[in-house]
């Protein structure tokens, strides 16, 4: 008995997509590959024409920078940050989400206002957000390096949009129940919103694990410093020095990526869960 | 019910502050001490804060070292924050901007009373760092440009000696270029490729540091000679491109007749060309022996609340043990003249090819240019610099080029 | 009577409580920054010397004599301007992995690898990329006899800004296919279902339910292309430092070497306020474009 398709009957053919999405993801990995190969490579990297495949492939450029730095420390106050920001980032989020709901009067100019936010980037903060932590007593600490990423706007949107896409039936239905408000969202909205829960938590995750100039100007103690900050600290004297900068991205990157792929799973279930709603 | 939420979550969050505690503590007596891209040095600089500690009970020194790039963000942070670092070491002509900026304290009066430390110093790099008459930073590695030349590109030419003259410079690149290989590399950042127009009388401003004077036929011309000469090949574009890898890199292929920099690219090349040795490579001065310093100073902030103990550690760290030791470690020179002396020595035993570069450093210190005393060097540098790379370029010509940055240079000298 | 006045202070107090939180926040790290910006734009001022009120002085000199302001603001206009392009590949994207392909989860998890990088690695890794020796993009024209010498991209006043803009697209192309995908997930089934059983050709399912119903992930995804121009402070300083002359310079970074290069924080404020603006302005008109209110769909 053949296999029954997955797709409906009389639908396009699967294969000219997945020949679409195969040169795509072929062009978007080519970044990758390169940067990997160029670490491992014995070969000249400077000489032309570079080889496609590594020559002589060799680990010394990996552990140089292992060995120039504390990862296990860095780590750990990124990884402390990090679960901070999600943490209150969710909290923060889905309470602003779900309040912007409502309609109350004044609710355009309070969107406004949230969009306005985003309009201003960190570069221009970055004495005032100085001086703003240091009054809160909190330089130097995780939380004074999570606190500008509690709550992003970009999230809340996501949240509010989630929450809009509830049939109001539902809603109501629990209200007549006699639940509380955030009963109501941790009831019945937030299970219906997994996919948004789980873009806040990448998009958390990736602003604060990537950070790089605020906890640059926040952090004075070697001790304290995020993974960025450490390893960014190591690259050598003056720039790049053959292979040895490109061992250093990777190192950089595979933490992130770690994490990433090892999330992305409930990610997907999120996502795909969604696809089932009727 | 939504309000025992946030109890809740306040509590949480005083609980999480706590976790974080601030890793400040308030020594006795505590100096903050700011490095410009040291951190390879950490051991060695460790133990001398250790040694400077010994003898003082009660004295904690915290060591924070920045990049170069991140070092002014830094440090204008911590000045806002009336934090700044008590001793800073920074390149060049930004600490004068400090200094016009009023970050620094004028260290005239200490060095009057202490005319042997004074006297340590070479005269010279010293004054690198004099604003309006006042000291404001003490030499803690020095350096300035020179022309290294590839003897066996030289030969190849028909030539045997370093070029005398700007013509001779050109000539020689001339006669270099080829297939694969070009005639003259120059570094291009903190104005050390001024010494190309100084040698030719161009002067960027007059004595008074309040008019702009380079926009001069003279001026056009040189321009126009180097333009050209980038455009043949005979000047490397990488010159007005690069930064420092670059730059370097591409001499250390061996591909190119000359390379007009400062006495660490000596170090640098000699790492990525095996070919370098007494043989293939010759250290001269520029003709006229203009040359453009690129030095390191330590100074004070004035915002600093132990001024004497910064004093006391700027003296320490350029006292005749520890500059000596860190000469040899970092493979500098000090400005720092009995350490200077030494370190040639040693030297010239043990590598005389490094020994003739590091001669350079202290011969006529008279000729230095490029290195004038302005308040807001980057902000002229800015009007200047791009106008003149894209005069290099081929984006425009020289007389357009002279005349946009005379308006821009112009401006910043009206504001200051 | 006073049962409805109390469910209305009810519903106030829960909105505000569940608000200020948040607005804590942004008051803290944007809005009072913002202030301080407008505040030291109408004054000259330095980390150490007292404010002087200058009026519009620093305006005057941005719009009057500063060509590198001019230059910056062009190149951050055709930064934001190339996003549409971005959108529009990152929804064909999404469409595709959108359905029941198999191995779709492995396309959209691929696509998306690049966003999590940390820009300044991503700054560091096109720049290999385009490198006129050891780079891929060099290595391929010329074996495919394209050109015969390496082109210095980065380094080109015609290419440097192009090529930033493709590094760009590279890391935000998955954030804009999550953003969309999120969107599509929450268009319920049955919508189409019906319209299939009606009848209604692919192409005009997807103009009448699909492209309506995502108007506020596109409007998200409009809005962070707009904010690209910041977030790729990272990856212009990396790649070329603005350069060369200030063929790269954008709006971002002329603010950042302002007040970090130049020390002139009361400039760079001007510059700021001037930004905000501008992004202000093209954000109401994205507004407008998608329908308005955010592009939320009203019920």
């Amino acid at each position: 008995m053949p296999r029954p398709s997955r797709r409906p009957p009389g639908s396009p053919p699967h294969w000219p997509r997945h020949a679409i999405m195969i040169v795509v993801s072929f062009l978007m990995l080519i970044p990758f590959y390169w940067v990997v190969k160029t670490s491992l490579t014995g070969e000249n990297i400077y000489a032309y024409p570079p080889r496609i495949v590594p020559v002589d492939p060799h680990l010394f450029n990996y552990v140089d920078v292992w060995y120039m730095i504390p990862f296990a420390r860095y780590l750990l106050n990124s990884v402390i940050v990090t679960a901070m920001a999600i943490a209150g980032s969710l909290l923060f989020n889905v309470a602003a989400g779900y309040a912007l709901t409502k309609h109350f009067p004044g609710r355009r100019w309070v969107v406004m206002l949230l969009l306005s936010c985003m309009l201003i980037p960190f570069q221009a903060t970055i004495i005032p957000a100085y001086l703003i932590t240091s009054w809160l007593g909190v330089l130097d600490t995780w939380l004074g390096v999570a606190l500008p990423l509690l709550s992003t706007i970009i999230c809340i949107f996501v949240f509010k949009a989630s929450f809009e896409a509830v049939p109001p039936s539902l809603i109501d239905a629990a209200r007549v129940d006699g639940l509380s408000e955030w009963r109501i969202v941790t009831r019945i909205l937030l299970p219906l919103s997994k996919s948004a829960i789980a873009t806040n938590v990448i998009l958390t995750f990736i602003w604060s694990w990537n950070a790089f100039l605020w906890p640059l100007i926040a952090i004075r103690t070697p001790e304290m410093q995020t993974l960025p900050l450490g390893l960014a600290r190591f690259l050598s004297v003056m720039e790049d020095t053959t292979g040895a900068l490109y061992a250093f991205v990777v190192l950089v990157l595979i933490p992130g990526l770690a994490i990433f792929l090892m999330a992305q799973k409930e990610f997907i279930r999120g996502l795909t869960s969604g696809a089932t709603k009727g | 019910m939504q309000r025992r939420q946030l109890l809740k979550s306040t509590a949480a969050f005083s609980a999480a502050s706590v976790l974080g505690a601030p890793a400040i503590a308030q020594a006795s007596k505590k100096i903050t001490f700011l490095t410009w891209n040291l951190v390879h040095l950490e051991a060695p600089l460790k133990g001398w804060i250790a040694g400077f500690i010994k003898s003082r009970p009660g004295v904690e020194v915290e060591w924070v070292d920045k990049k170069g790039p991140e070092l002014p963000a830094y440090y204008q942070t911590q000045l806002a924050a009336n934090t700044p670092p008590d001793v800073i070491d920074i390149q060049g002509a930004l600490g004068l901007e400090y200094a016009a900026q009023g970050a620094l304290l004028d260290l005239t009066p200490r060095l009057g009373a202490e005319a042997a430390v004074k006297a340590r110093y070479e005269p010279a790099y010293l004054s690198n760092w004099v604003f309006e008459d006042k000291s404001y930073m003490v030499p803690y590695y020095v350096s300035k440009t020179l022309l290294f030349w590839n003897k066996t590109r030289f030969k190849e030419a028909g030539l045997d000696k370093p070029p005398a003259s700007f013509d001779e410079i050109l000539a020689a690149a001339d006669k270099i270029k080829g297939a694969e290989k070009t005639g003259l590399l120059t570094l291009n950042f903190d104005w050390l490729y001024w010494p190309l127009m100084q040698m030719n009388g161009v002067d960027l401003l007059s004595p008074d540091l309040k008019k702009a004077t380079f926009n001069t036929p003279k001026a056009a011309e040189v321009i126009t000679k180097l333009a050209e000469a980038t455009k043949s090949g005979a000047v490397n574009p990488i010159s007005w491109t690069g930064r420092w890898v670059e730059p370097n890199d591409a001499f250390a292929t061996g591909n190119v007749g000359m390379l007009h920099a400062h006495a660490p690219a000596f170090f640098w090349i000699k790492g990525k060309g095996p070919w370098i040795n007494g043989d293939t490579l010759g250290a001269a001065q520029m003709p006229g022996n203009w040359a453009t310093p690129n030095s390191h100073g330590l100074g004070i902030s004035k915002g600093s609340k132990n001024p004497d103990l910064a004093w006391d550690f700027v003296k320490y760290l350029t006292d005749v043990e520890v500059a000596t030791a860190f000469a040899k470690i970092a493979s500098v020179l000090t400005g720092s003249k009995e350490v200077d002396k030494t370190q040639l020595a040693r030297f010239q035993k043990d590598d005389p090819l490094a020994f003739q570069v590091l001669s350079t450093q202290l011969e006529h210190t008279d000729k230095m240019c490029g290195n004038w005393r302005l308040g807001n060097d980057s902000r002229v540098k800015d009007g200047f610099w791009p106008e003149f790379q894209s005069a290099m370029l081929g984006r425009k010509d020289a007389k357009t080029a002279l005349g946009d940055a005379e308006r821009r240079v112009s401006r910043e000298l009206r504001r200051a | 009577m006073s049962w409805f006045r109390r469910k209305r202070t009810r519903e106030a107090a829960l909105v505000v409580c569940f608000l200020l939180p948040s607005l804590a926040i942004f008051f803290l790290y944007r809005i009072l920054p913002l202030g301080w910006n407008a505040w030291l734009s109408v004054h000259a001022w330095s980390p150490l010397k007292a404010a002087q009120f200058i009026g519009l002085e620093h305006y005057e000199e941005m719009l009057l004599d500063d060509d590198v302001f001019w230059q910056a603001l062009a190149n951050t206009l055709i930064f934001i301007a190339c996003s549409p392009l971005a959108i529009a590949a990152a929804l064909g994207i999404a469409l595709l992995v959108n359905s029941d392909l198999r191995g779709a989860a492995v396309y959209r998890t691929i696509v998306f690898l690049s966003y999590p990088l940390m820009t300044v690695a991503v700054g560091i890794i096109w720049r290999w990329l385009y490198d006129e020796r050891g780079g891929f993009i060099n290595y391929v024209l010329r074996s495919s006899r394209l050109i015969d010498q390496p082109v210095k991209f980065l380094q080109s006043f015609d290419w440097a800004l192009p090529c930033v803009i493709l590094a760009d697209f590279w890391q935000v192309l998955g954030f804009y296919m999550i953003i969309l995908l999120t969107g599509l997930q929450s268009i319920p089934q049955h919508l189409y279902e019906a319209a299939r059983v009606d009848g209604v050709p692919a192409s005009a399912r997807f103009l009448r339910i699909t492209l309506p119903l995502l108007r506020p992930s596109i409007f998200l995804c409009i809005v962070v292309g707009i904010l690209n121009s910041f977030t790729s402070f990272d990856l212009i300083y990396v790649m070329t430092n603005g350069g060369p002359g200030h063929a790269t310079e954008l709006l971002i970074t002329y603010i950042y070497k302002a007040g970090f290069g130049q020390t002139r924080f009361d400039y760079a404020a001007a510059l700021t306020v001037v930004q905000f603006l501008l992004l202000v302005v093209l954000t109401v008109i994205a507004n407008r474009l998608s329908g308005g209110n955010a592009g939320s769909l009203e019920r």
